[in-house]
């Protein structure tokens, strides 16, 4: 067995990359970028990773798995020149692509989430993305579902991103902004973006495409019946202008200074008694005219995302004023899109918004798909942080993201073919190097990163053979009744309660927290689970293999997806001596395993 | 290389993170434990972490009936026929429900001017604990990770911000501060004591250690630095004695009886431990106070949950000498209309409600701000959410204009706007 390992080592020390075909001459182009780009500034990039930590590192980007002992063995013995490229067609072809990737941009857009509710859509928005993602549609098609999205919140899982704000102009437009362009525009909101060039009035404009966009409960009785409508208007233009004082006149056919039930219009007939019964003061049934000043402040000042006919700017000198109106204007010059008539309806105002975005003549659109990709895979983006890149930013090697934004584009923003291309550069593919005091140049060397929270669950599930999922009860501070019974994994759901991270922060500000050591270290769960005298991996482990070198390669191969150093064995051996009971010994050693900075790292 | 670091720095988010920060003092420095990074804490946060101020926010979930609760309209149809019982401060009545309450209402100073504009629970439940409202670029920090930032002592073995029951965390401002939530008060929170004998366990500990060389020696020194680190916090919290804080057992039958063998009176007792144990920051939740339906029958129920528990916190704290430096305060995210609906209860209404606040020097006894007879409007000094988190800044001693720098670039103050309540203060 021993000399088997030994082979592995040899084999993957000496692997090269071969240049793969055509199609990976975008890859080729920006290892050369960056040659040129490192020898310009006297820096020497470290090599190509071992074979074992590439496969542990790819299975996990684009699969969300580690590999098993036997993978590992079998990849570093194939001695075909192109089995990386092989193994990463392979990773993008199965079915735990998407789910990675669903799951990541599930994170992206809800972790932000200002409605609370959306962890009634949750799984159904996450499937819609898994679908999405492993049918390879394009990120302008995926772009286009998700800012044109209608339906019942509980039916379409693309209404995830519209729902996640429940519907309001100014949270979608601030978040449509950040997450398919990277850029912030939400300082705008109040004022002229502090330190770029943004005004005041492109991001109000940015908002005034989404305004009809309607959030509502459709059946009262059914707390998730929420549904993503277009308010319509038709043509019954300008009504929404008027102060309430001519809004009264307007309905008060009889002019008797009341309103009744009959002479009621639009959302005031719809929900008329329910609204006596909070805002008829004296009680004859009739709404006068102030008790109707009062269901309009309401109805202003709290339900932004029920659909309004125009958008209007506030006025910060007089919040209670209904502000400036604003027509849909998109704020990146370059960017070409049809012109809107006034008065355009939901559709053709949200469809023009996307037209916009995915232009190809907004540079901004594949930039950020990009960055946001290379900065997942490599752990530091062109610009960082990954959703603020501008404009009066500068990126790192601005011209590798170029290259990448530009293929990218051509291919029609096909995601899997910049997955791909991505995974076959050398830069993807480089070693880790011993840190100095200096700090390292970015892209020269691997740099070991965080997991996310479905893939050190899953390698929990992996490492310690458990077929289906955790049980909720023994994760950390799991106690939503709202989880069960629904679709989707519920243990992976309680694990990332605990484990989960939003995806657009810096890596290297994810250092983990107190709850989620002290479950790794104490959970009762996960020490059943390394029992030695049961039959658990360890226990048959033990049982298969009498000798203790062995048995210590075979537990750093399942554990770590690689075998242990000399130095490694060593530690273990005198270890075991020490405690004198091997199960034991072997239990501690496994524990330590898997509370090791590395079973958590993407090495 | 340097350039590419100090590019990273300016493209950054402005903040200068602390791993590069320390990169650039010097890294030997560090190496060689010459400078300590605590030691660049300014004196006066030193000063302020010493004088063991705490706060205890009673959290009424779903938000309570004013009417039912410290504003009754015995005298207007609005008032639903609620009775109401006279207090330790004379003129001053409040719902017949809460009878303990009223013993120690000259240890209360009652608002009942509270006003806002969010009426729906997940806005309105965000600003009140973080004084800013929801926004899908930026995560607020709690106002309680904000005072634990302030005034938590770093090497304390307990965490500072703790929650019995779920809450908004600490957002931008990071895990030190994240609230150490505990849904079953009275037994061990899940996972702090070890699963092996102590002896082991350090065992453990000593071989993993070891094999971190490897890892850190490879090129993951940083993150292996980091995770000792929380490893290290995280191992001396399982095995420290002040877990024992965790555990009410130990107190008197007569005491755990007048707080009440409930989840709220439970968790009152266990934040008055952890107040001793050091912990800063501490909310208890109670959940159930959306009575849309039934508000009187409802209210009544939590009542006398919610009664004698805060009651007897006020007084336990007051025996033991911590209610001067230890801030209480009772709220929940909005009040309840003044027209009872059609189902007997009542919706939300953030436009008057009421709260109060006990103990940390505010002066007890009083009532502050008026509502009119039916209920509906302030007739006299409206109390904003951010004056309400000015005046506890006051008691606490923190400094509400404190700038933490949000992801994005932007300073944010603790407490943006507002004034404190100067007749809260003795």
């Amino acid at each position: 067995m021993r000399t088997l390992f030994a082979i592995c080592l040899i084999l993957s020390s000496g692997s090269i990359l071969v240049a793969g075909p055509a199609e990976l001459e975008i890859a080729s182009q920006v290892d050369a970028k960056l040659t040129e780009l490192f020898a310009a500034e006297n820096v020497t990039p470290a090599g190509l990773a071992s074979d074992e930590d590439f496969l542990r590192r790819v299975s996990l980007d684009l699969a969300g798995v580690v590999p098993s002992p036997g993978e590992v063995t079998l990849f570093g013995l194939n001695p075909d020149p192109n089995k990386r490229s092989k193994k990463i067609d392979e990773l993008l072809a199965s079915e735990a692509y998407g789910k990675i990737w669903g799951s990541y941009w599930k994170d992206v857009v809800f972790i932000a989430a200002t409605e609370q509710r959306t962890r009634l859509v949750e799984p159904g928005f996450e499937a819609w993305l898994v679908d999405e993602f492993n049918a390879n549609r394009p990120w302008d098609e995926i772009t286009r579902e998700l800012i044109t999205a209608t339906g019942r919140v509980d039916e379409e899982g693309r209404t995830g991103l519209i729902f996640a704000h429940t519907g309001q102009p100014e949270e979608l437009a601030a978040e449509i902004s950040r997450i398919f362009m990277g850029i912030q525009m939400s300082c705008a909101n109040c004022h002229d973006h502090p330190t770029d060039s943004w005004k005041r009035e492109q991001f109000h404009g940015l908002a005034a495409f989404l305004p009809r966009v309607s959030v509502r409960r459709e059946d009262p009785g059914m707390p998730n019946s929420f549904a993503v409508r277009s308010a319509e208007f038709n043509g019954r233009r300008g009504r929404g202008d008027l102060d309430p004082e001519q809004l009264f006149q307007f309905m008060d056919r009889n002019r008797d200074g009341k309103l009744n039930k009959s002479e009621a219009q639009g959302p005031l007939k719809d929900r008329f008694d329910q609204i006596l019964t909070v805002a008829d003061q004296d009680k004859d049934k009739q709404i006068s005219k102030d008790e109707f000043a009062v269901i309009r402040a309401m109805m202003d000042n709290q339900q932004p995302g029920r659909g309004e006919e125009e958008y209007h700017m506030p006025d910060l000198n007089n919040p209670a004023s209904k502000g400036e109106l604003m027509q849909p204007v998109f704020f990146v010059e370059e960017a070409k899109g049809p012109k809107l008539k006034e008065g355009a309806d939901d559709m053709t105002r949200r469809h023009a918004l996307v037209d916009y975005i995915t232009a190809k003549s907004n540079p901004w659109f594949a930039m950020a798909f990009v960055n946001r990709v290379w900065s997942e895979m490599l752990g530091q983006g062109f610009y960082m942080p990954i959703d603020d890149m501008g404009p009066e930013r500068t990126a790192m090697f601005e011209e590798v993201l170029g290259i990448l934004a530009e293929g990218f584009r051509d291919n029609d923003y096909n995601v899997k073919w910049l997955y791909r291309t991505i995974a076959n550069t050398e830069a993807y593919q480089r070693t880790m190097q011993t840190e100095s005091s200096d700090s390292i140049t970015p892209f020269a060397a691997a740099s070991p990163m965080r997991m996310r929270s479905d893939q050190i669950y899953n390698a929990y599930k992996q490492v310690l053979g458990i077929e289906d999922s955790f049980s909720n009860r023994g994760a950390y501070g799991m106690q939503n009744n709202m989880l069960r019974g629904r679709r989707g994994d519920a243990g992976r759901i309680a694990f990332a309660t605990l484990f989960s991270y939003d995806p657009s922060m810096p890596q290297e500000d994810i250092i983990g927290n107190i709850p989620q050591a002290l479950f790794m270290m104490n959970s009762p769960q996960l020490e059943g689970l390394v029992n030695g005298n049961a039959d658990t991996k360890l226990g048959r482990i033990l049982n298969k293999y009498e000798d203790d070198t062995d048995a210590i390669s075979e537990l750093y191969l399942l554990v770590l997806a690689r075998s242990p150093s000399n130095k490694e064995v060593e530690i273990a051996q005198q270890y075991i001596k020490q405690v004198n009971n091997r199960s034991e010994a072997f239990e501690d050693l496994m524990w330590s395993l898997l509370n090791s900075t590395e079973f958590l790292s993407k090495r | 290389m340097s350039t590419y670091l100090h590019e990273h720095i300016t493209v950054g988010r402005k903040h200068v993170n602390r791993r590069r920060f320390l990169q650039r003092i010097s890294a030997t420095a560090i190496a060689a434990g010459t400078l300590n990074f605590r030691e660049m804490l300014p004196v006066q946060a030193e000063e302020l972490r010493q004088q063991g101020k705490s706060m205890i926010l009673l959290w009424m979930a779903g938000g309570p009936s004013q009417f039912e609760t410290f504003d009754p309209k015995p005298n207007h149809e609005n008032g639903g026929g609620t009775k109401v019982i006279s207090t330790a401060i004379p003129g001053v009545q409040i719902a017949s429900e809460w009878k303990e309450t009223a013993k120690v209402m000259h240890e209360i100073a009652l608002i009942r001017s509270l006003n806002n504009k969010e009426g729906a629970h997940q806005r309105a439940t965000y600003q009140m604990h973080t004084g800013y409202i929801p926004s899908g670029s930026v995560k607020h920090p709690a106002f309680g990770s904000c005072v634990a930032q302030q005034l938590a002592n770093a090497e304390h073995e307990l965490p500072s911000v703790v929650s019995i029951g779920q809450t908004q965390g600490a957002g931008f401002l990071g895990v030190d501060y994240e609230p150490f939530v505990v849904n079953n008060p009275g037994t061990m929170p899940a996972n702090v004591a070890a699963n092996k004998p102590q002896a082991r366990f350090n065992r453990r500990l000593g071989l993993l250690d070891q094999l971190e060389d490897e890892f850190a020696g490879r090129g993951a020194q940083s993150a292996v630095t980091n995770h000792r680190q929380l490893y290290g916090k995280a191992s001396r919290l399982s095995q420290s004695p002040t877990t024992k804080a965790f555990d009410i057992s130990e107190e008197s039958a007569t005491l755990k009886a007048a707080y009440g063998d409930t989840q709220f009176g439970r968790g009152c007792l266990l934040a008055r431990r952890l107040v001793e144990s050091g912990v800063t920051f501490i909310e208890v939740r109670s959940n159930g106070w959306d009575t849309h339906t039934n508000v009187f029958e409802e209210v009544t129920n939590k009542a006398n949950e919610v009664d004698p528990a805060s009651a007897t916190l006020i007084t336990d704290l007051k025996t033991r000498g911590l209610l001067d430096n230890t801030i209480v305060v009772w709220a929940g995210e909005f009040g309840r209309t003044p027209k009872v609906n059609a189902r007997g209860g009542r919706d939300h209404y953030p436009r008057a409600f009421n709260c109060w606040l006990a103990g940390g020097g505010i002066k007890g006894g009083q009532v502050i701000g008026e509502t009119s007879k039916d209920g509906s409007i302030i007739e006299d000094r409206p109390v904003s959410v951010a004056d309400l988190l000015q005046s506890i800044s006051k008691s606490l001693n923190i400094n509400p204009s404190k700038e933490n720098i949000s992801p994005q670039g932007r300073p944010m103050k603790v407490v943006d706007g507002g004034e404190v309540i100067e007749d809260l203060f003795a």
